[in-house]
């Protein structure tokens, strides 16, 4: 069990280092755009210093843009910070849906890098007790296996109910995608998070199906 | 010097377009791959400006389309990191150290864009 959790371990640096990396582009993005206007700002004023008159108007927009920029990768750094504490955050009570929309948030550029629309199905809040980074793990490891084979627009969708004493998670994908093929990527890399969740993953017809236990024994809680 | 500016992130090739307009450059942006091949099917490019990591198409794939309509155009690509492995892929592809990491500096910009012309 103990090299369960040691690969489960690894999977996380890895988890943590496709996501910080991406993350950090969309930061980049945003300090780009707003250098360029900085950089137009300065332009405009060597310009009046050449006796061309400044537009207030032009002005105003500018700086709308660049608070915006600044707002983006505000948001962003914030998403990151949460992303970096979830990686020691112990095992909580929490809706699965939270965990779903963080998810979605985390691996969003990467998606639309792929043309891939994620949505989250709306419903009842389904608790579940977790450790928060280790199911978003494994929900990005369906969604990685989904980019590689993915060539355009796609879809998925995350849903949950519960179902007696466990919570029942479904990733519908859109039409024409080699489920059964993602499935067993999935099983095969991600085995030791199934373990360490005590989850068991199976594909279905358009979909993955995940069955997790809502409440994790108190002696495998203190283990995990 | 017509150039070509080829991002997803609108507010940057706009912004970037009208800087390098107020320096003498005929610079077109456009922010996915359709409209860049458009673009060059329609006009006349001396270069493109491409960023690396774009949806559906990569920047790198994008110049060897763009190549097989214009043969003569030359290319710099844009990242965001400049990590080993794009700044591989990009020296590759480019045949030169045609490569530049965001938030860009003009005059280095401005630079390259002179070196390639002149090249």
């Amino acid at each position: 069990m103990n090299s369960q959790y040691d690969a489960a371990n690894t999977l996380g640096l890895q988890f943590f280092g496709s996501m910080t990396a991406s993350i950090s582009h969309e930061i980049k993005n945003a300090l780009a755009i707003v250098n360029e206007n900085a950089g137009l700002l300065g332009d405009l004023a060597l310009l009046v210093d050449k006796g061309r008159p400044l537009d207030p108007q032009r002005l105003q927009i500018m700086a709308e843009k660049i608070r915006q920029q600044v707002q983006r990768a505000d948001t962003i750094i914030r998403r990151l910070n949460r992303f970096a504490h979830s990686a020691h955050e112990p095992m909580v009570t929490t809706d699965i849906r939270e965990i779903f929309d963080f998810t979605v948030a985390l691996a969003a550029r990467l998606a639309t890098m792929k043309g891939v629309t994620m949505t989250v199905a709306p419903g009842e809040p389904v608790q579940v007790e977790v450790r928060p980074f280790q199911l978003e793990n494994l929900l990005w490891l369906c969604l990685k296996h989904l980019f590689v084979v993915t060539s355009g627009s796609q879809t998925v969708e995350f849903a949950a109910e519960a179902a007696g004493a466990d919570v029942l998670v479904s990733l519908r994908f859109g039409a024409g995608l080699p489920v059964s093929e993602i499935g067993a990527w999935v099983l095969s890399e991600g085995q030791p998070l199934l373990t360490v969740l005590r989850a068991e993953l199976r594909p279905e017809a358009s979909l993955l199906r995940l069955r997790l236990p809502r409440k994790t024994e108190p002696s495998l809680a203190r283990e995990r | 010097m017509r150039v070509l500016l080829v991002d997803d992130e609108k507010e940057l090739v706009a912004t970037l377009a009208e800087r390098l307009e107020m320096r003498g450059i005929d610079a077109t942006w456009v922010t996915d791959y359709r409209a860049a091949l458009a673009a060059v099917e329609k006009e006349a490019f001396d270069i493109a400006l491409l960023d690396v990591r774009m949806p559906e198409m990569n920047g790198l794939e994008l110049k060897r389309l763009i190549e097989v309509r214009r043969p003569t155009m030359k290319f710099i690509f844009l990242t965001g990191h400049g990590s080993e492995e794009d700044f591989k892929a990009c020296s590759a592809e480019s045949g030169r150290d045609y490569y530049l990491i965001k938030p860009l500096q003009i005059e280095v910009l401005m630079a390259k864009l002179n070196e390639i012309a002149h090249a």
